[in-house]
């Protein structure tokens, strides 16, 4: 019985070497990052775009922020968005509720910045920054 | 007799699976005495929806769960939609029923893979994150992200589902019996795997009773209860499935018992692909989430996580805040029932015991 056992775990040893083993000749599941990237899926929420010319300033993804990250306000005759990335949740409430679909979440995801207050964006004509920072 | 030592595992302890403290004394190698602290995740998520509307609280819910986002999700909709009276399409059920199931493969496969870390086994966890990785790429292509979904809506589901991603789904679905084959190949009759979780922990059907373990864990203690067949929601009156039990109350009963459900939710994701594939209906309801006001009441909805039963109560006293949030979770009753299963035993089985509950401390917490 004991025997019996013991030969049992040495055969599951083995087993469990070999499959590791044979795992070493597949190819890799892993990406690597940052020289290799993944390809994101269209819907992915990461930093908000937005379209100054779409929005009409009803302010519901203020509303619907949980975190009270986004807010909407009226310079001259035209929007500004402020947002704080660095407490939005990225949750997506903003973009779906926005009825004039001014805001897009778009697939930018490396937000690291060197200083924090870099993380609150403020956006007046939105576009052509956001263009020249994706360049 | 030794001298009794009395030594904290955790918070910050990689085997608790989150931040809990377990106040352990010891008689040399044996356990004489332990206590759960918990409360280093709490994130005060009842408390907040007080001060929430219901769609701002809406992405909140799936912390609460974080490995289960659609069971949260679903409970917390579910509760709303019947405040509110409204029905939802069978579409949108099916969907739903299609979205918690791979959310049970995913939870599954991720506890398979830490409990074999927990037993110091090492190389399983790659495996079993392999196959979860493409869950989670399924989702993300879905929903937009790969655990904090915000998907399921008051009364609908926030995109349908397309015929490209359901032949994904079932691409993924055919290889998936083969891992799991493999897996339990290196596992199931692993003299090691078996020496250290067999007869160890024993959930016997009173503590079952006694501390409301519901789930896998209590499933594998002879108990053939499962929400999902004893009182269905969403789309599981028409689908059919066989409830996995044993009788073993061990921590090998448990690990059948969740390889078992994962083969189970294969069956109920496939059932729901052919219906979805052939029937096109609407996925969302006629209101508005923003203005939402919900009509003074209160429901408890349920639903059967991939951690046993979970609750969400509602009350509400008709303005756009609900008055009171509750969740009941499935690895609360869990970790209160730990002392009795280790009491005894030998230091070195604790963890392998608690991992075998596959408890996860957010939920706990909340
Ligand atoms: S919801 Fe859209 S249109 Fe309204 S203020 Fe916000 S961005 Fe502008
Ligand atoms: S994504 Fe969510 S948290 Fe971020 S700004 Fe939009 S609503 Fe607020």
């Amino acid at each position: 019985m004991l025997l019996k056992k013991l030969l049992n775990k040495i055969y599951y040893l083995i087993l469990g070497h070999f499959t590791v083993f044979k795992h070493s000749f597949k190819r890799a599941v892993t990406v690597e990052y940052p020289e290799k990237k993944v390809k994101l899926p269209e819907r992915f929420r990461g930093k908000h775009v937005w379209n100054s010319n779409e929005c009409v300033g009803c302010k519901i993804c203020e509303k619907v922020c949980p975190v009270n990250a986004i807010h909407i306000n009226k310079v001259e005759d035209n929007f500004e968005m402020q947002i704080e990335l660095s407490k939005c949740i990225f949750c997506g409430n903003c973009q779906y509720s926005c009825l004039k679909h001014a805001i897009k979440m778009s697939n930018d995801f490396e937000l690291a910045v060197l200083n924090k207050n870099d993380l609150n964006l403020n956006i007046t004509s939105n576009e052509k920054k956001i263009e020249a920072k994706n360049d | 007799m030794t001298d009794i030592m009395k030594i904290n595992v955790g918070p910050q302890h990689p085997s608790t699976h989150g931040v809990l403290r377990l106040i352990t004394e010891l008689d040399g190698e044996k356990i004489i005495s332990i206590k759960p602290e918990i409360g280093y995740l709490h994130r005060g998520l009842e408390k907040l929806a007080e001060s929430k509307t219901y769609l701002q609280y809406l992405p909140l819910v799936d912390r609460v769960d974080y490995l289960g986002g659609f069971f949260t999700s679903y409970a917390f909709c579910n509760a709303v939609e019947h405040l509110l009276n409204i029905q939802t399409t069978k579409r949108t059920e099916y969907i739903r029923t299609l979205c918690m199931e791979l959310n049970r493969i995913a939870s599954h496969l991720l506890w398979l893979g830490t409990y074999m870390l927990d037993l110091g086994a090492s190389s399983p966890i790659f495996y079993t994150f392999r196959e979860r990785e493409s869950i989670l790429a399924l989702f993300e292509e879905l929903t937009g992200q790969r655990m904090m979904y915000n998907y399921f809506t008051f009364g609908g589901v926030r995109f349908d589902v397309d015929n490209n991603w359901l032949d994904k789904v079932n691409d993924f679905l055919n290889i998936l019996p083969k891992a799991i084959g493999n897996y339990e190949k290196i596992i199931t009759n692993n003299a090691i795997f078996i020496d250290r979780t067999k007869n160890k922990g024993i959930l016997t059907k009173s503590f079952c009773s006694k501390y409301a373990i519901t789930g896998p864990n209590m499933r594998a203690s002879g108990l053939e209860i499962d929400f999902r067949q004893k009182m269905p929601y969403s789309a599981y009156n028409e689908l059919g499935f066989v409830v996995s039990v044993n009788n073993l109350s061990d921590s090998y009963g448990r690990y059948l018992v969740r390889i078992q459900e994962m083969r189970t939710s294969i069956d109920l994701i496939k059932q729901c692909i052919m219906f979805l594939k052939q029937n096109k209906d609407n996925v969302s309801c006629n209101i508005n989430p923003i203005k939402l006001k919900i009509p003074q009441g209160e429901y408890t909805s349920y639903v059967e996580s991939s951690r046993g039963l979970l609750c969400c109560y509602i009350q509400s006293d008709g303005s756009e805040k609900p008055y009171r949030v509750k969740w009941r979770t499935g690895s609360f009753y869990a970790v209160q029932v730990l002392p009795e299963l280790v009491i005894g035993q030998n230091y070195n089985d604790l963890i392998a015991i608690f991992g075998s509950l596959d408890v996860i401390l957010p939920e706990v917490d909340r």
